[in-house]
């Protein structure tokens, strides 16, 4: 869920509980706040949010515990009061020596850690969903984006036994020119999908079809990647244009096909 | 009293029954159909998801079939490959619910960890009721044996080479196991089907999986229908396992670990494409990255299965040049032939014309032929007018299906390879922008440096789309070509900067795409195996040092830690100080305000 790495919360959360029972100093609470904060970034989630965002986040964290230390006398007196004892305390000495030496230990295998990152292609954002334009034209006819719907969807209920042949048309269309990206079972898991960058979409996921209008899986049938704006990255996705190779009912049908397949019905029109 | 005697009889017939079951285990308790309902079962999940390849009756001829390599399993013929059963014997249900849990890699045969383990059992269930052998318990056999994996040491290798000389597995898989034995361009499968011989060096696309108890049961037990034998009554177990440990050596990883980045690394030497011993030397210092390619079906001339699933590639570079190194397995060198990477590869050949689509679609095809030959046919005329290709056309048209059917299959064209670059990279700073990685765009042109390896020099040409390959002059790019059993390697160099097209500047991040032709295969043109972008980055030429900065952290820590012990003790001295001449009793804990 929400891709994050359930045992890591779970170990964080449990340590914030032993501290809350044995009831932490404020400096403790502190330090495990903003610890913790620096796990959860780097270890909590599936995909790792990038480096640079979580120092922005870190750096900020770091920032409010500091204003909330120092926010009033008492609190800043029982932040402070640790780490004088462990200065001045004859008995806290060589825990004082060891800390000394922890810490630049601790800043230079950082720095060396820095240093030795495996070197990675650069990375780029795309936008999955861009706004597509307000009409196309598809084999000489013009599709308004705004009204165009799925010309078959009706006959779901008005004449089930021609949507079922439009259906095994489009399951025919699917299984002779999609399925090598897309994968078999929809998953975008298909047996080239390892060699693409981006990955082709996932048609089980609930954040794909559902939440698109059939004009918008039309266009993007249609016109593949050649036909997306800047932003969704045309040069990289090998999705290809479709009128190419298929007919309009094609092209409807597959469509019809994919949304059946999965359980899913079309974003209605007028919806945003 | 009654109730007793009957558990009684019951007891003792249970008794009996397991009696006869056990007597009888060898051949008849394995035969087991399931009952009606789980066959119904099955079939609702086999109409879903395996009908559209197997056929919804199950011969095989699923609507994907024309369009895949190898063909999906005819369920009719009992004929199975990977088994734990002897050869020639019907698979275990185990056997079956492996294949469908992890498929068969690098082949259309996907794996199915969504299905529940209910659901695949009743989907074979319903698989088994399309054959009848599976009701024959003569067609059963005891799953074999598989020991424990000999620990691989040299001399365990060793004997092992020698099992394979002489059993004569470097036939087909070759000398070194890179498939390309000298039987292997004329394998077929008992359905006349060519089969591509495993590449024994790249185990993460053996179908029957990676693990040295797969390697043994597959010699071991053979794979059914496919010319790859069953070893078991020519081999002891003690020499298998030695097979097992060199079969395993050939290969290094059981993942292909396919990378996004080759690092050019910087070298004083000078590159002499011409010097084979001090070129190996150079590329031996860079790393070396696996790239994964895929059949190009983007564009028309779509390739389904192309032969060549990866490419390794290294870079090195001096002050003013810079050279790429790019190896991948082949069957066999195909270098009579022609090739080009604007070759026009007509529609049907994209089903190796064996697909019989056209009477499937019907009405469909003929729209779909008549909509779009009047738009595109003139299109293909200028380009070929353009590239001054008249013999390509001749031969494109009907001569060609005399050619496919005649003479050795692939002598026609040659194995090519190319390497992408963007004819100029997006100013730094600007949002990416990349040209088309299928040949470029009209506003955003590449550069090829493509090799056919017929001739073994490299052409330039510059894309501005599939439709527009033309040659240019602008930069002389250099290569030397070796091909060295069953492996092509094609070294390149060219200057590192450059007017017209990309320069290679230190710590640049080039995008990079490649493209190989297997003739054995009939690639050409727009039909081969390509790759996504990926980068070249080139290593600075002086690396930084690293001890300073790791020092310099530690001691600026170090120092400020000394700072505050040292802010802290004065602080508290003057205040004990203060105290004492005030005279008052403060606890020395309370906090200095800092
Ligand atoms: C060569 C690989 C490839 C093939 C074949 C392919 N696709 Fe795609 N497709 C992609 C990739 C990659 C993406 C994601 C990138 C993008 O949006 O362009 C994608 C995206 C899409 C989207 C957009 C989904 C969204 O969330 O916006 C639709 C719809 C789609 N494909 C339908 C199809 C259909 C229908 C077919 C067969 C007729 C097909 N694709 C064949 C690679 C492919
Ligand atoms: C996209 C096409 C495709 C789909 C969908 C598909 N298969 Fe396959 N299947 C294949 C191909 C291709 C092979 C042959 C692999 C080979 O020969 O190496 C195969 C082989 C098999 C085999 C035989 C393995 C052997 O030992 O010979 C079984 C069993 C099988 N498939 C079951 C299924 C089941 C069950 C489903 C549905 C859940 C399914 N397949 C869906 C393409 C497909
Ligand atoms: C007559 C030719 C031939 C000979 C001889 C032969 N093989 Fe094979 N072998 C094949 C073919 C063809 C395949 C690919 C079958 C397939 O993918 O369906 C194969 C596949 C394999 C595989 C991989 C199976 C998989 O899971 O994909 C291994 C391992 C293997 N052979 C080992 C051997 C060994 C070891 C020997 C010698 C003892 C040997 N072969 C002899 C033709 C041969």
């Amino acid at each position: 869920m929400l891709g994050l790495n359930l045992p890591v919360v779970i170990v964080l959360a449990a340590i914030g509980g032993v501290l809350a029972w044995r009831r932490a100093n404020t400096l403790t609470w502190l330090l495990y706040t903003w610890v913790a904060l620096w796990a959860f970034f780097k270890y909590g989630f599936a995909v790792p949010i990038p480096q640079s965002v979580a120092t922005i986040y870190l750096g900020i964290t770091g920032l409010a515990l500091v204003c909330f230390a120092s926010s009033s006398r008492e609190r800043l007196s029982e932040t402070v009061q640790p780490i004088v004892r462990l200065i001045l305390e004859p008995r806290y000495r060589l825990a004082l020596a060891g800390l000394l030496v922890a810490l630049p230990a601790l800043a230079a295998y950082n720095v060396y850690a820095d240093l030795n990152v495996p070197l990675e292609a650069p990375g780029f954002g795309r936008e999955v969903h861009p706004p597509p334009p307000t009409e196309m034209t598809v084999h000489d006819e013009t599709v308004d984006m705004a009204t165009a719907e799925n010309p078959y969807l009706h006959y779901k209920h008005d004449d089930p036994e021609l949507y079922g042949e439009h259906l095994e048309n489009g399951r025919r269309v699917y299984y002779e020119n999609c399925f090598w990206c897309h994968g078999d079972g929809m998953g975008g898991d298909g047996m080239f999908a390892h060699g693409l960058n981006p990955v082709p979409s996932n048609f089980n996921d609930v954040g794909t079809l559902p939440i698109l209008q059939s004009s918008f899986v039309h266009w993007r049938i249609a016109k593949g990647a050649p036909g997306l704006p800047g932003a969704g990255t045309p040069w990289d996705s090998m999705m290809p244009a479709w009128e190419k190779f298929l007919t309009t009912e094609e092209m409807w049908d597959v469509n019809l096909f994919i949304y059946d397949f999965n359980g899913y019905e079309p974003r209605a029109l007028g919806q945003h | 009293m009654a109730a007793h005697a009957r558990r009684r009889a019951r007891r003792i017939a249970t008794f009996a029954a397991a009696a006869v079951v056990l007597v009888a285990l060898p051949a008849s308790a394995q035969v087991d159909l399931g009952t009606e309902e789980q066959r119904a079962a099955g079939k609702v999940v086999y109409d879903k998801y395996c009908g559209q390849c197997h056929g919804d009756t199950g011969d095989g001829n699923g609507y994907a079939t024309p369009r895949v390599k190898p063909k999906p399993r005819d369920f009719t013929t009992g004929t199975y490959k990977f088994r734990t059963t002897p050869n020639g014997m019907l698979p275990t249900d185990d056997d079956l619910r492996r294949v469908i849990e992890i498929g068969a890699p690098y082949t259309s045969m996907p794996g199915w960890p969504n299905l529940t383990s209910a659901e695949i059992q009743n989907v074979i269930y319903y698989i088994k009721s399309f054959s009848p052998d599976f009701e024959n318990p003569d067609r059963y056999g005891e799953p074999i044996e598989i020991p424990r994996p000999l620990e691989s040491t040299e001399e365990s290798i060793a004997r092992g080479r020698v099992v394979y000389e002489e059993q004569g597995c470097a036939a087909c898989h070759g000398e070194v196991g890179r498939g390309d034995g000298p039987s292997a361009p004329t394998l077929v499968n008992d359905k006349g089907d060519p089969i591509k011989v495993a590449d024994l060096t790249q185990r993460w696309t053996y179908r029957g999986g990676p693990t040295k108890e797969d390697i043994y049961r597959t010699f071991s037990t053979g794979l059914n229908g496919t010319p790859m034998p069953s070893y078991a009554d020519s081999l002891e177990i003690e020499d298998r396992q030695h097979l097992v440990n060199y079969v395993y050596s050939l290969g290094n990883s059981d993942e292909p670990n396919y990378g996004t980045l080759i690092t050019a690394v910087y070298s004083e030497e000078p590159i002499d494409l011409q010097d084979g011993e001090t070129l190996d030397a150079l590329f031996e210092a860079a790393p070396t990255t696996r790239f994964p390619l895929v059949g190009q079906i983007t564009e028309p001339g779509r390739n389904f299965f192309p032969s060549v699933t990866s490419i390794e590639a290294q870079a090195v570079y001096n002050r003013d040049e810079i050279a790429f190194r790019v190896r991948w397995h082949d069957l066999r060198a195909d270098t009579s032939g022609r090739n080009s990477p604007s070759l026009e590869v007509p529609m049907w050949d994209e089903d190796n014309g064996i697909g019989d689509d056209a009477d499937d679609d019907g009405g469909d095809s003929d729209d779909f032929f008549g909509d779009f030959g009047g738009e595109e046919a003139p299109a293909e005329d200028d380009f070929f007018g353009d590239s001054g290709g008249d013999d390509f056309f001749g031969d494109g048209g009907d001569d060609f299906f005399g050619a496919a059917d005649a003479g050795p299959p692939g002598a026609e064209f040659s194995d090519a390879v190319a390497l992408q670059f963007p004819a100029s990279l997006a100013p730094e700073g600007t949002p990416e922008l990349k040209p088309y990685f299928l040949y470029g765009d009209s506003q955003n042109p590449v550069d090829l440096w493509f090799v056919n390896l017929t001739y073994g020099v490299a052409d330039t040409f510059r894309g501005r789309g599939s439709e527009s390959i033309e040659p240019t002059e602008a930069d002389i790019v250099e290569a030397v070509t070796s091909y060295d059993q069953g492996e092509w390697t094609v070294t390149y160099k060219r200057r590192r900067s450059s007017r017209a097209g990309v320069s290679f500047a230190e710590q640049q991040y080039t995008p990079l795409a490649f493209s190989v032709w297997d003739g054995f295969n009939r690639e050409r043109g727009n039909k081969r195996a390509l790759s996504s972008w990926f980068y070249v980055y080139t290593e600075p030429s002086v690396q930084p040092a690293t001890t300073f900065p790791i020092v310099r952290a530690a001691i600026i820590v170090l120092l400020l830690e000394l700072l505050v012990v040292f802010l802290v003790r004065r602080r508290a001295r003057q205040q004990a100080a203060g105290d004492e001449a005030a005279g008052t009793t403060l606890a020395t804990t309370e906090a200095p305000a800092v």
